[in-house]
């Protein structure tokens, strides 16, 4: 059994393809699931009702099933109500309910660090709830809760992999699809760990420049 | 869709359905014996003086979490047959979990070791303790209190990813689902996906979120018995969550 890098060059379009739907996919259920963590930590800090104890429960059910159940339930059991959603959207809509679920709690854990005494103080200066948040809480907590929320990012591309299981063309689908076809086994596999490696040696390189240059005050 | 037909397609599967819990139950089990034994090993080695060793289990540790655990097992599905090695889909995927598994487990040991404080491993030598005897009677039960909560998380993840199991056709819980589902729309002409795949993530919910709060029981219950506070100097750091899938 012999390494045929021509094979594997051949293939490269293909793997291309693969790759540029599972960077889509990833990144824009990392900015989204990111939204979704910032409204549900703000609603439990904040403790609005009924949504504190609905996001409470949102965060509990997503980080104790499993996400393949939950891509399934989304792509094959929703159309059962009446909402049939695309492959492409089934998969956004997957990983951001899944990561987003993760980003409230970071995000909460970041909120946590910001002390009672900061927030008496600005409404004393007269500054809003609103206001409050997002001058003098959310730089704070997002410094503190950078690290989680990256982990989780990282987390959230890996599991991109996922999608493969209902058929979305993404990375692991092409490759695990080449294999079926042509038998490349050793050629396919050492192609996509080193992708998916590398994806995520450059994402957790940004991150720690990212955390460098955020903590750039508190440097001295 | 009447939910009475609902209920009625899950009681006739029921057999079939407690067969399939069994299998995850045996597939996490399994997985859960090499994830502790291997966890152990590299979690201890990490924190010896030997640097090749410490470098090789830094090597596993990024390898198997980089990767995402999907391929991880399809890679052992179909890499270990060229290899010579004839696994069964079961096996195959405990190996691919083990090895994920054991990455984790293994940066839960190390700082749980790292954080007993190091005077205790200090007073231990001075003693004229041997190495082993330090990990057995000294900084090992002592550890044991930071790496018990989130080993419980690790074992929740763990039955969480038996499910990938259906990707190669074990026939564990979330396999049975899709196996009722496809049967029942091929034979009935009916598609029982919403209700049965809901079924199945409240099953998994909770078999999953009754051990989430036995952790954390086991975090408040393990936290109030404190060891004697380290000497300045002596930083313990927290256990670090393991990383997700």
């Amino acid at each position: 059994m012999d390494f045929d890098l021509a094979y594997l060059m051949a293939q490269g379009p293909a793997l291309m393809r693969g790759l540029w739907l599972t960077i889509q996919v990833s990144l824009l259920s990392i900015v989204l699931s990111v939204l979704v963590g910032l409204l549900g930590a703000a609603a439990r800090v904040m403790e609005v009702p009924v949504l504190d104890p609905a996001v409470r429960a949102y965060v509990e059910f997503i980080r104790n099933t499993p996400m393949l159940a939950q891509l399934f339930f989304i792509f094959y059991g929703l159309p059962g109500i009446g909402l049939k959603l695309s492959l492409f959207w089934s998969g956004v809509l997957c990983l951001t309910l899944w990561a987003g679920a993760y980003q409230v709690e970071n995000l909460r854990g970041g909120l946590a660090t910001v002390g009672k005494g900061l927030r008496e103080a600005s409404y004393a200066l007269g500054l809003t709830p609103w206001r409050f948040f997002h001058l003098v809480a959310a730089p704070l907590a997002i410094r503190v809760a950078l690290p989680a929320m990256l982990n989780t990012a990282i987390s959230l591309l890996k599991n991109s992999s996922y999608l493969q299981a209902i058929g979305l063309a993404e990375l692991t689908y092409v490759a695990i699809d080449r294999i079926s076809m042509d038998f490349r086994t050793i050629e396919m596999f050492a192609a996509i760990c080193v992708i998916y490696l590398a994806l995520v040696l450059v994402l957790s390189f940004l991150a720690s420049r990212l955390e460098f240059r955020l903590n750039a005050p508190f440097r001295h | 869709m009447n939910p009475l037909a609902g209920l009625d397609l899950l009681l006739k599967n029921l057999p079939f359905i407690l067969q399939g819990l069994g299998m995850t139950l045996a597939l996490s089990l399994t997985t859960l014996l090499f994830v502790t034994v291997l966890s152990g090993l590299l979690g201890i080695a990490a924190t010896l003086r030997f640097r090749s060793l410490r470098v090789l289990v830094r090597v596993w540790v990024e390898l198997f979490r980089d990767i995402p655990l999907i391929v991880n097992i399809f890679l052992v599905f179909f890499v270990a047959p060229l290899a010579g090695l004839d696994l069964t889909p079961f096996w195959a995927v405990t190996v691919g979990l083990s090895l994920w598994g054991s990455a984790n487990g293994a940066e839960i040991v190390r700082s749980g070791l790292n954080a007993v404080p190091r005077h205790q491993w200090q007073s231990a030598a001075a003693l004229g303790l041997k190495t082993w005897e330090v990990y057995g009677f000294i900084t090992g039960p002592q550890a044991l209190r930071a790496i018990l909560p989130p080993f419980v998380g690790l074992l929740t993840l763990l039955i969480q990813a038996t499910s990938l199991g259906a990707l190669v056709g074990v026939g564990e819980f979330f396999k049975v689902g899709q196996i009722i589902v496809e049967r029942t729309t091929m034979m009935e002409g009916r598609n029982p996906a919403f209700l049965v795949y809901g079924a199945v993530l409240v099953t998994y919910f909770v078999i999953c979120s009754g051990l989430s709060w036995f952790g954390r029981w086991l975090e408040r219950r393990l936290g109030r018995t404190q060891s004697r506070p380290a000497p300045a100097g002596a930083v313990a750091s927290p256990a670090p969550a393991p990383q997700l899938p």
